[in-house]
């Protein structure tokens, strides 16, 4: 990678705590991604897919060009002249607001990640049916708009509503039912954002344009794209995508082996998971390389990253970047110094804020969510 | 081309703001996107551009089907990543049988056996195209 692309700010920033020990310290962090990295990866032609390469997500804010993109089908992107947002359901006053209504409340702001609940699908086995993402159907962005909380105390949302039901513009070919969500108001009035800018820009229109829902913490199927209803309801909203999709085991099964609709519940937290971004694949002895990655989870903190070069019996702790906002990602470095020729392997595990901790391997699922096993680099060290 | 297909085109031909840019695009007017494009610096201009490059299905007893049902709604893409066994792709295909897809009931057989010889368990040809970021 070219040095030009890196800054020794995180560097700094890391050495000004004293306690680090040297192999500890912070490698720079990137600050923008270098032109050779700068592509997607497109997983679907139509309905639109496509995930970024890892080693394009090296900076802590993930560019709009290079965030992931997932459809359900081709969408029917909302008119901009004539949106409006309909808040109607369990409220006193429901009504229409426009973009500029939204914008006459206080601005929010939230620097998270959004993840796809099926990144890492491609990775269970045995396979299971569905987009084969690898590790890159995420991304750290931040997004701009307007609490959740803020809109539902204007419209006088009552208590008997327990579900926020959120609607988008797009609608489903033939016979497939339509993409239609609730997530827990409780959640919704805690962290919810109506989003309107990502990364300082207008909501792309592959990313929801106008308005999307954000979740921190949460799988991005609760991310509403394209919003143009919200609905507090008492009850969950129901159909195939709150049903049968996006759901997963309440305990773990057999791989492979179906699982009965009652033994399941609804993706909603992230797990704990990191990834690497940057490892060489050739070392020498003696001679220190980097690896470098980022870590994210449900919970509002990553606690620490550590990486084996044992097979996870000892592990040794990486050094953290200094940004962390609540449910934004983590990046972290690994400085290593080979001390035998030969074939190395590295692994990663991330702890978050709540003690949970990254598994070996993830627990297999008949729709393939929330994959989190400890990623690995495999280096070849010559004497 | 179906009309399904012209309006994903269109869709996306908008949503990216690109001008006929692609096979697919060829016949799109020619639109002034008023969003700003990443600079040419930014990516390699070679690539192609998110969305208008299209995989294929492989040769075979069964394409034919599989060209009129399943690209009613998806790319072929979808499909050739799948690594599914038998009992997984008849579920995939009477799932989207429920959903629309056209497929005679008399190709229903001919469809999944083509599925399964293709993109069985030990599929491991599929390589998502690389392609051009969009949508700064």
């Amino acid at each position: 990678m070219a040095s030009s692309a890196f800054t020794r700010r995180g560097f700094l920033a890391a050495a000004g705590g004293a306690l680090l020990l040297p192999s500890a310290a912070l490698a720079a962090v990137a600050e923008s991604v270098p032109k050779d990295k700068r592509r997607m990866l497109q997983v679907n032609g139509y309905a639109l897919d496509a995930e970024t390469p890892l080693d394009a997500l090296t900076t802590y804010i993930t560019p709009n060009d290079l965030f992931f993109v997932r459809h359900h089908w081709n969408p029917m992107y909302p008119d901009l002249r004539r949106w409006a947002l309909t808040v109607d359901g369990e409220v006193s006053a429901p009504r229409e607001l426009t973009l500029a209504d939204l914008k006459k409340l206080p601005r929010a702001e939230a620097t998270c990640v959004l993840q796809c609940a099926g990144n890492g699908r491609g990775l269970y086995r045995p396979p299971v049916a569905g987009v084969q993402w690898k590790a890159g159907a995420v991304g750290n962005a931040r997004w701009t708009g307007v609490r959740v909380k803020d809109v539902l105390e204007r419209v006088g949302v009552k208590s008997t509503a327990k579900h926020l039901h959120t609607f988008g513009s797009d609608k489903p070919p033939e016979k497939v039912p339509p993409f239609q969500r609730s997530l827990e108001i409780e959640k919704a009035l805690a962290d919810g954002i109506l989003a309107w800018e990502m990364n300082g820009q207008p909501l792309p229109a592959l990313h929801g344009a106008p308005l999307r829902l954000i979740v921190p913490g949460w799988a991005g199927d609760h991310w509403m794209k394209w919003l143009v209803r919200l609905s507090p309801q008492p009850e969950a909203q129901t159909g195939f995508y709150m049903d049968t999709a996006y759901r997963y085991p309440k305990t773990p099964g057999e791989p492979g082996a179906p699982v009965a609709p009652e033994n399941t519940q609804p993706v909603t937290e992230l797990f704990v998971k990191s990834s690497i971004t940057d490892a060489p694949s050739a070392a020498k002895v003696g001679a220190a390389v980097t690896i470098r990655g980022f870590a994210l989870s449900g919970a509002p903190d990553i606690a620490k990253v550590e990486v084996s070069e044992d097979g996870g019996t000892s592990w040794r702790d990486a050094a953290l970047d200094p940004r962390h906002e609540p449910y934004a990602w983590r990046l972290w470095s690994f400085r290593w110094e080979p001390r035998a020729a030969g074939r190395a392997t590295l692994l990663v595990r991330a702890t978050d804020s709540r003690g949970s901790v990254q598994p070996k391997e993830a627990v297999w699922n008949p729709s393939g969510y929330l994959h989190n096993a400890w990623p690995s680099a495999e280096i070849e060290v010559a004497a | 081309m179906t009309r399904w297909r012209r309006l994903a085109a269109a869709a996306l031909a908008v949503a990216l703001g690109v001008a006929a840019a692609g096979p697919m695009l060829a016949k799109a007017p020619r639109k002034k996107s008023k969003t700003k494009t990443p600079a040419a610096a930014d990516f390699d201009v070679k690539l192609p551009v998110l969305g208008t490059s299209l995989q294929e299905y492989p040769a075979g007893s069964g394409k034919a089907v599989a060209d009129v049902a399943c690209l009613q709604c998806h790319s072929a893409s979808m499909a050739l990543q799948q690594r599914l066994t038998e009992k997984q792709w008849t579920n995939a295909v009477e799932k989207m049988m429920r959903w629309g897809a056209a497929v005679p009931a008399d190709k229903k057989a001919e469809l999944i056996a083509y599925l399964v010889a293709n993109f069985g368990p030990d599929n491991d040809r599929f390589e998502a195209p690389v392609t051009r970021p969009v949508g700064k």
